[in-house]
């Protein structure tokens, strides 16, 4: 009898958010599931990918990153809409299992790699190597706390709370769109 | 005009610029300096103190001069070095500092008067009477003495800032900074050349030298075209790194667009943070100049500033009259030489060497000295000294060189104390700078072209092998390699006032002073005359003072010792540090879930921390916010209410021993809830006062969610890490935050059940099945994953409800629409402030860190039977031994209000720290009762019910007298809650 | 000031929230009485030298790092996971 309840983007939209700005183009991703992982004592480790501290990893369309010393978390990719942390618990006896596919608003940036690491020089204090494909970090942007991983190349995923997603978006499109301006004056130099 | 032929300039385009109102034009590659001397004009500001008429000294960032305001309207920007402002089209600029007319500046008075401004002025002068200080003196210094203005409204522009990471770090692009970052590059390094100029080459673009027999501009763009196809190397011209800080990082500034009229939409400078495990200082030298009786006279500059000016930008100062040059160096021979190759005609070279040889074709005066100088607002002549007697020789311009100064500024960053080497005559770096920063070229001493190449790749590979790289050796091109050939000159002794620092306004005379006042020691010498403390730190006066000074005490240079410098190497701006975020940008900021939904009803915000919550939400003919505030509280307490409490603190806590952990940190038992149920929670800090509260649901035997409060939540997520991690790291549990992931909604009210039936699927509310303090998951609206909580904040029967964060728009949405018939009513913090206070619940103002659990009336929710955070400290005599309770008060007149913060007081006692028996903690209007209300600490207050006290408010004079009451101020046996 | 996270490698200080003396560690056995308390909870070592403290991760992993540092110098000597110290003392 009950209509179910339409969701909202953590921007406050309906559809996901999406800009492009000359080589790169920013996109909300609230198709992206998320749960965390931490094993307990009884249990053992799951058949599961769990990376080293640095890196971020893939296995079955499961990504995973450390998010502790203690603990990963798990991203799927179209996946937002199950009881995700419910199926990986299932997968991880003895694992604490955490939802936590709404805690976060994940921002991709797409486009060319040299730009996109341009970009990461706006946005965080980190080593490039350590932000190199297949690398995960977490640490501060603009004063918020997030997680920066590296799928691809031309490929970068900002996880941020959910509740500074609009703060977030606009660092990361104002980071790229002083970079277009500037790239534009250098050429007329 | 004074152009002369050659230089680095641009001549196919033409710059149009103003300098205090007069059009003026120039070329691309100008700088304002370059521009002005090639329009003739020589005047360019008045000095600080005594406003006497000042032209550019230098060509680089060492100006202490030619300090002008560029720009107008809210960009004006003061106190910009005409020497390093690059021109565009449509600058404007301004000279500062003076009253009236720049050639007829009103304060050039106080060059009269001083006598009076002497050396510790400051400090002797006008200090008496005392109270002419703050409503005569002061205002008149502040307007006589200072630099330029700043704009009165906000920046328009934007600015940002990065991150750079780097094997080497190379600052300054000269010759040795262009050899090390050439060595490092080849080897693979990852390299950041940066230089605060607009163009690389530092003094190569300033001397005349060929390098490999070609002008060294040939070989710079060779070296830059090689740097530029190497992906490992960044550079950054424009960009002066300013300060040197702990384990190789490094600040910067990139003056991205002040080159530009405008930024346009990018921004106009960049803070860049650089880590760097290695970095070279190839920052060269200062030249010094000689201080003579009126050596400050507009066209009298350096001697390199004069080769640079003639060089570079082809001009030269003094238009009518022949240069001449003052040295005690072979360095000023050069200059001469330059000149005449440029066709500047040169009247005589003053060397005060007895032996100097002339090294052209010349008038050379060996042994003698500029005695002085002529000419009121540009340079007519000088007074030249010799053992035969003393002559004038005409001229429009002087050059005069004292050899040089390495720039040692960012190797004293870290209390490195820079060494006199009486070889070169001049201080290097010394021992005890900051760590992994190596010297290269002439910022060492290594001053000829030849050696600074060689230096700045041998200092490259240095730097490089103690990172484990093996840099190649580069070939270096044939360079100019003359050993330095001179003396020390430091002042020329005479009567007149010789300056030793010109933008502070400091004579030979003030150091001498300064010496018979027995301000000795070189830091006493700084502050009494203020000598180095401008804006340009002394860079052009420093070691001439204490060499003065030296000279005065009979020491040796070395052993007077040499103050250090700190950063900034030069000014940086206060937009540029804050990094650029203004306004709503200016931290971030956190919205509930129901945000969408709180505008689309008006609500005014407040912000909570980062978040921003609905503060009330007004309703069409309420026109003050305590209309909406008591509608929102009565809806509450006679029908049902919402509000977005997502902002408490949630906290995942599994594991084994989850109850056992959190039975540690509360003062209460969790270990022994039921799976289903909650159970109010009270932390303690470790020093036994009251820290936090929140709740505690069990959702499995080895599943605890708790809430903390808004204000604490990444408090105490830190300390339960610290417990977990540093205390107790035996058992077994893991935590994570989960404030975010969940939108939660209070629903509270007698209605509150009526309404939840409405949305839960087939969940059984009734009091049997669900009783006050029972949570579950569940699902609503046909399927949707939810946890219910059956708790209340406002001493109603109340619920709060969790869904995905995504969902609590709609949900808040749809318990709007599925209420309508029930008066549901939409409340924010201001409502739920007054619902807590009614209820006697403790907030902010009573947890405020010297309130103990008894204090707040839970005394016994400290377990005696457990070890847990706080419990020892709490028994300890003086928390133990607290008598103030929490206690209700009302207005005995039934309606005066009672401030907050207001102390208490017995009737008839005196109002005194004795006296006091506990104040006002929180205090609001109840629409429930139609009066104000508080709540309070009160001395004994549990037994004193009934009792009037004064609640007094002595900032404002106003007493109030209050009945004691329960706090309970609504259903005091929790009948509501339970219902 | 980098900060050498035994796990992460250098990190900026601007990661960290600082605490202070490791010696916070050592919460004394809750018999050993008021006066143990006492001194865990009010008096710290604030040496001029090397100096054992304690850093949080906050911008980053959440580790609690016991960062040995000389105060004079800000010379770091060492990380070490506070987790692993205390599971050492244990």
């Amino acid at each position: 009898m009950a209509e179910p309840l339409i969701p909202v983007t953590a921007l406050g939209g309906t559809a996901p958010k999406v800009q492009g700005f000359g080589p790169l183009t920013l996109s909300e991703r609230p198709d992206v599931a998320l749960a965390s992982l931490a094993p307990l004592r009884a249990g053992q480790l799951p058949d599961l990918p769990l990376p080293g501290p640095k890196d971020l990893a893939e296995a079955g369309g499961l990504w995973s990153f450390r998010t502790t010393a203690e603990a990963w978390m798990i991203l799927a990719e179209g996946r937002a809409e199950e009881d995700f942390a419910a199926r990986i618990a299932a997968l991880a006896p003895g694992c604490a299992v955490t939802e936590q596919t709404d805690g976060w608003a994940m921002i991709e940036v797409t486009g060319e790699a040299a730009a996109l690491e341009r970009l990461l020089e706006k946005l965080v204090n980190l080593d490039p190597a350590l932000l190199a494909p297949g690398h995960a970090a977490r640490t501060a942007l603009h004063h918020m706390g997030c997680f920066v991983l590296r799928p691809g190349a031309g490929q970068l995923w900002l996880l941020g709370m959910r509740s500074s997603a609009g703060s977030l978006w606009h660092a990361v499109a104002q980071a790229v769109q002083f970079q277009v301006v500037t790239l534009a004056e250098r050429a007329q130099d | 005009m004074t152009r002369l032929s050659g230089g680095l300039i641009d001549r196919s385009k033409v710059l149009s610029f103003t300098f205090d109102g007069v059009r003026y034009s120039g070329h691309p590659g100008d700088t304002l300096a370059s521009a002005l001397l090639a329009n003739g004009v020589q005047l360019m500001g008045r000095s600080f103190k005594y406003h006497r008429p000042r032209g550019v000294v230098s060509s680089g960032s060492e100006e202490p001069n030619a300090l002008v305001e560029l720009r107008s309207g809210n960009r004006q920007e003061p106190n910009t070095r005409a020497t390093v402002a690059e021109l565009f089209d449509g600058l404007e600029a301004r000279s500062q500092n003076y009253l009236g007319r720049l050639d007829r500046d009103l304060l050039a008075v106080n060059d009269l008067l001083s006598p009076f401004f002497a050396a510790g002025f400051y400090y002797k002068t006008f200090m008496w009477p005392k109270a002419f200080w703050e409503k005569l003196y002061e205002p008149a210094i502040r307007r006589a003495a200072g630099l330029g203005r700043v704009a009165e409204g906000a920046d328009p522009d934007a600015y940002d800032k990065g991150f750079l990471h780097a094997d080497l770090l190379v600052i300054g692009g000269g010759a040795a900074g262009l050899a090390a970052a050439l060595t490092a590059g080849r080897a693979g390094a990852k390299v950041i050349l940066a230089d605060e100029d607009s163009r690389f080459g530092g003094r190569l673009l300033a001397e005349s030298h060929l390098l490999d027999g070609a002008p060294a501009t040939q070989w710079i763009e060779g070296v830059l075209a090689e740097l530029c196809t190497m992906p490992n190397v960044r550079l950054l011209p424009r960009t002066t790194v300013f300060g040197v800080y702990d384990h190789g990082i490094y600040g910067a500034v990139e003056r991205v667009a002040d080159h530009l009229p405008t930024p346009g939409a990018g921004v106009r400078q960049t803070l860049w943070r650089i880590t760097a495990k290695r970095a070279v200082l190839a920052a060269g030298a200062t030249e010094r100049h000689i201080p003579f009786a009126d050596n400050d006279r507009p066209g009298i500059l350096l001697g390199g500033a004069l080769r640079a000016y003639a060089n570079r930008w082809a001009t030269a100062p003094g238009t009518d009259r022949p240069v001449a040059i003052f040295t005690c160096h072979d360095e000023g021979h050069r200059t001469a030489l330059d000149l005449q190759a440029r066709g500047v005609p040169v009247a005589a070279v003053i060397d005060s060497r007895n032996d100097a040889v002339a090294q052209g074709d010349y008038r050379l005066i060996a042994g003698g000295q500029v005695s002085g100088s002529q000419g009121r607002l540009g340079l007519r002549g000088i007074s030249v000294t010799t053992a035969s007697g003393t002559e004038a020789i005409a001229c429009g311009a002087l050059g005069v060189s004292g050899g040089w100064n390495p720039n040692v500024h960012l190797s004293s960053h870290h209390r490195g104390r820079p060494v006199w080497d009486d070889t070169l005559g001049a201080f290097v770096p010394g021992p005890g700078g900051p760590g992994g920063l190596l010297v290269a070229g002439a910022a060492r001493g290594k001053g000829s072209t030849a050696l600074a190449l060689a230096d700045g790749a041998e200092i490259a590979r240095q730097a490089l092998a103690e990172l484990s790289i093996t840099a190649p050796v580069i070939a270096l091109p044939q360079a100019e390699d003359t050993a330095p050939n001179g003396t020390t000159l430091w002042h020329v002794p005479g009567k007149g006032r010789a300056w030793v620092d010109f933008q502070n306004d400091v004579t030979v005379k003030d150091i001498a002073l300064a010496h018979k006042e027995n301000m000795r020691p070189v830091e006493h010498l700084k502050r009494w005359t203020t000598l180095g403390m401008a804006t340009d730190q002394g860079k052009t006066a420093n070691v001439t003072a204490l060499a003065v000074m030296a000279e005065l005490t009979g020491k040796t240079i070395a052993e007077t010792g040499t103050t250090i410098f700190r950063p900034p190497y030069t000014g940086v701006s206060l937009a540029v540090l804050g990094g650029g975020d203004t306004g709503p940008d200016f931290r971030p900021r956190r919205l509930t879930p129901t945000d969408v939904f709180a505008k689309s009803q008006g609500a005014a915000f407040v912000e909570v921390g980062q978040w921003m919550r609905a503060q009330y939400f007004p309703k069409p003919g309420e026109t003050h916010w305590r209309q909406s505030v008591d509608r929102e509280v009565i809806a509450v307490r006679r029908d049902v209410g919402l509000c977005d409490v997502t902002t408490l603190g949630k906290v995942d806590v599994q594991g084994a021993d989850a109850g056992e952990f959190l039975n540690r940190l509360y003062s209460n038992m969790m270990g022994t809830l039921k799976v289903g149920m909650v159970r109010y929670g009270l932390m303690l800090r470790e020093d036994g006062f009251a820290y936090d509260d929140g709740t505690c649901a069990r959702l499995a035997a080895h599943h605890y969610v708790v809430t903390t409060t808004t204000a604490n939540a990444g408090l105490v997520f830190r300390n339960m890490e610290f417990a977990r991690q540093c205390l107790w790291p035996e058992l077994d549990v893991q935590l994570i935050s989960t404030t975010d992931a969940w939108a939660q909604i209070a629903v509270a009210g007698p209605k509150s059940r009526a309404l939840l039936e409405r949305i839960v699927d087939g969940f059984d509310l009734s009091n049997a099945a669900f009783p006050f303090m029972a949570c579950a998951e569940l699902t609503i609206c046909g399927g949707l994953r939810a946890r219910l909580f059956r708790i209340s904040f406002s001493g109603e029967m109340a619920y709060e409800i969790a869904v995905p964060a995504r969902y609590g728009n709609a949900l808040m949405e749809r318990l709007m629409q599925q209420g309508a018939d029930l008066g549901v009513t939409p409340y924010g913090t201001e409502a739920l402030a007054v619902l807590r206070i009614e209820k006697g619940h403790a907030a902010g103002a009573e947890l405020n860190g010297q309130a103990t659990a008894a204090m707040l009336g839970l005394g016994r929710m400290v377990s005696q039977k457990k070890d847990s955070i706080g419990a020892i400290m709490s028994r300890r005599e003086g928390l133990a031994g607290e008598t103030r309770r929490l206690v209700g008060l009302i207005p005995e007149d039934g309606q005066g209000a009672i401030p907050g913060g207001a102390h208490l007081f017995t009737e008839g006692a005196a109002r005194n720290m004795e006296t006091d028996q506990g104040w006002v903690t929180s205090t609001c209007h109840s629409p429930h009762l139609g009066h104000p209300i508080a709540l309070g600490y009160l001395e004994g207050g549990d037994t004193r019910l009934d009792e009037v006290v004064i609640a007094a408010n002595p900032l404002e004079g106003t007493e109030t007298r209050v009945r004691v009451v329960s706090p309970h101020f609504i259903d005091p046996e929790g009948e509501r809650l339970r219902g | 000031m980098l900060i050498p996270h035994p796990l992460l490698g250098l990190r900026d200080a601007a990661e960290f929230t600082y605490l202070g003396d490791a010696a916070l560690l050592n919460r004394p056995d809750p018999g050993a009485g008021e006066a143990a308390f006492c001194d865990y909870v009010y008096l710290r070592d604030n040496p001029a030298g090397v100096h054992r403290e304690l850093w949080y991760h906050e911008q980053g992993d959440r580790s609690w790092l016991v960062v040995t540092r000389n105060t004079l110098t800000h010379e770091i000597l060492g990380a070490e996971l506070a987790r692993d110290v205390k599971g050492g003392a244990a």
